[in-house]
């Protein structure tokens, strides 16, 4: 589903992000990317959307060579995998219930799917009751699980979701994980990038770690301290 | 076909981003409204001024003063040469009688022409050219006929009257030009800032799979609409000024170059509305662009 080959990334700063990173990622799978701050994991996620352009290497998304990607099949490529951003990227003059739909609307979604579909999503997170209102008038928690409700809304084949749990009690964290592996089990290939011991020690998945840039270590049914010693 | 569905949710944009960023929308709409008000001033004095011009030039006529011993056969040919001549708009015959009769009307009794036993005054042929500009040209060309005393059209004075218009004229359309150019590009950079302040929410639409046109169609009904808007603020504005103002003005300051029936306020506002959405939209693409990644 996800092939990365040899997968170097440089930001125009110089910063090196990425080094030779190699990776499979089967469809249906679900993985852990771990590492502390900095290491290349938002980088690596950044670059299955194409937000950013590897500087060797290719990077393949359900069998397509990203490389070879026109500008206009960017979108079509974003439409199969859902984001939770790191910052939530939440449109601030839109309401909860607009930047679920907007994800939808944009894919060209009859009305009455939108109006079918979005319910449902907002019920799955539990925001139901705050779907009026805008994303400044929500806490932390409600800000990320409307960007998850927004990334899923459209059904994708992959779903990103960079620190998910980031802003969650780990009561919430939990039921957020409980979320995630149940769309998964339906068959959506999920990578999670986190910091949240609790959560990756719990769900014992795939672990593929990430220092400066390079996968050092990559265990199925691993733990978060996988490579620490 | 269209899409019902899909104008609706574009359409639902745009009123969402006006009543969602009204002091934005406000200060868009206010700079296309004074951008007009000020394009519609100057064209409408450049266009009584060309009038007035035109009315001053126009009244520029040919006499062609015929020798009373000319041959008919000659006097024939030249009116024949006047009717098919492309440059003549209009000839009118001014005979002898009429001419001397004219002049005794135009003095009223402070001259008595009785006083003289023969009519001095030439048989006249007057000659209106389709361009002004053409009259020296023709006055030397008819001059050579044999049946042709002599040509006045005013020497000398016509001609400085004729490149003063000249020179008005383009100078005027130089500085409507520059004008236009400035409105413009007020108006552009205003319309940019608002879709600059919005470049975080082009971002995201891109990321969650909205394509370049998807992104950009919002934001170019949003310059017509802006455009739109202003322009008839503008005009509504101009509108109040001119039914106030302008017959004070033709009466107290005739000098002026104010000439009402010369501007067809129907022309000049649909140029204005035309101006206003044109530049409102192309300055919306061109801004919101900027933005859509081509990576
Ligand atoms: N747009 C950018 N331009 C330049 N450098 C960047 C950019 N984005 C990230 N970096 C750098 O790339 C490296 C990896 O960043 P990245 O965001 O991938 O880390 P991360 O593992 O997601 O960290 P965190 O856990 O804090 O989110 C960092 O050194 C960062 O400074
Ligand atoms: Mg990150």
């Amino acid at each position: 589903m996800i092939v990365f080959r040899d997968v170097s990334l440089v930001y125009p700063n110089g910063v090196r992000a990425l080094s030779e990173v190699s990776l499979t990622v089967a469809r249906g799978e679900f993985l852990f990317l771990v590492g502390s701050t900095g290491q290349g994991k938002s980088s690596l996620l950044k670059c299955i959307t194409r937000e950013v352009r590897p500087t060797d290497g290719e990077v393949e998304v359900d069998g397509q060579a990203l490389s070879l990607l026109r500008p206009g099949d960017i979108p079509y490529l974003r439409r199969k995998v859902g984001v939770v951003f790191q910052d939530f990227k939440l449109l601030h003059n839109k309401t909860v219930w607009e930047n679920v739909a907007y994800a939808l609307q944009v894919t060209g979604a009859r009305s009455r799917d939108v109006l079918r579909r979005v319910p449902r999503m907002l019920d799955m997170v539990g925001l139901a009751h705050k779907s009026k209102m805008f994303p400044y008038e929500l806490s932390g928690g409600e800000q990320q699980r409307t960007a998850i409700a927004r990334s899923l809304v459209n059904n994708p084949l992959i779903l990103l979701c960079d620190e998910p749990t980031g802003n969650l009690d780990p009561q919430t964290s939990g039921e957020i994980m409980t979320l995630l592996a149940r769309i998964n089990a339906k068959g959506t290939t999920v990578i999670v990038a986190t910091h949240n011991q609790g959560i990756v020690d719990r769900m014992r998945r795939r672990v593929v770690r990430l220092v400066n840039g390079r996968i050092t270590h990559d265990e199925e049914r691993g733990r978060y301290h996988v490579g620490l010693g | 076909m269209w899409d019902w569905g899909r104008v609706r949710f574009f359409w639902a944009e745009v009123v969402q981003n006006f009543t969602r960023n009204v002091p934005m929308a406000l200060t868009a709409i206010g700079t296309v409204a004074i951008s007009i008000i000020l394009l519609g001033v100057f064209l409408y004095l450049r266009t009584s001024f060309d009038s007035v011009m035109k009315t001053l030039v126009d009244q520029v006529a040919l006499s062609i003063y015929l020798r009373d011993d000319a041959r008919p056969g000659d006097v024939r040919a030249l009116a024949a040469r006047l009717a098919a001549d492309p440059r003549v708009d209009s000839v009118r015959y001014v005979s002898k009688k009429q001419a001397i009769e004219h002049l005794r009307q135009t003095l009223r009794g402070q001259f008595n022409l009785n006083l003289l036993n023969t009519n001095p005054l030439p048989n006249t042929i007057v000659v209106h050219a389709r361009h002004p500009a053409d009259i020296p040209v023709l006055a030397q060309e008819l001059g050579r006929s044999p049946a042709v005393a002599a040509v006045n059209y005013g020497q000398g004075i016509t001609e400085k009257l004729l490149r003063a218009e000249r020179w008005l004229s383009a100078a005027g359309l130089i500085v409507v030009g520059l004008l236009l150019v400035a409105t413009a590009l007020i108006m552009y950079n205003t319309i940019r800032l608002t879709v600059f302040a919005r470049q975080r929410e082009i971002h995201i639409m891109q990321l969650v799979g909205a394509t370049g046109w998807t992104v950009r169609w919002p934001f170019v009904f949003e310059g017509i609409l802006s455009g739109l808007c202003g322009a008839l603020l503008g005009l509504t504005a101009l509108a109040l000024v001119y039914h106030s103002l302008a017959p004070a003005f033709v009466v107290n300051l005739p000098f002026l170059p104010f000439h009402p029936t010369s501007v067809s306020p129907l022309h000049l506002s649909l140029e204005l509305l035309t101006i206003g959405v044109l530049v409102g939209m192309l300055s919306s693409l061109l801004s919101v662009s900027r933005y859509v990644e081509v990576a």
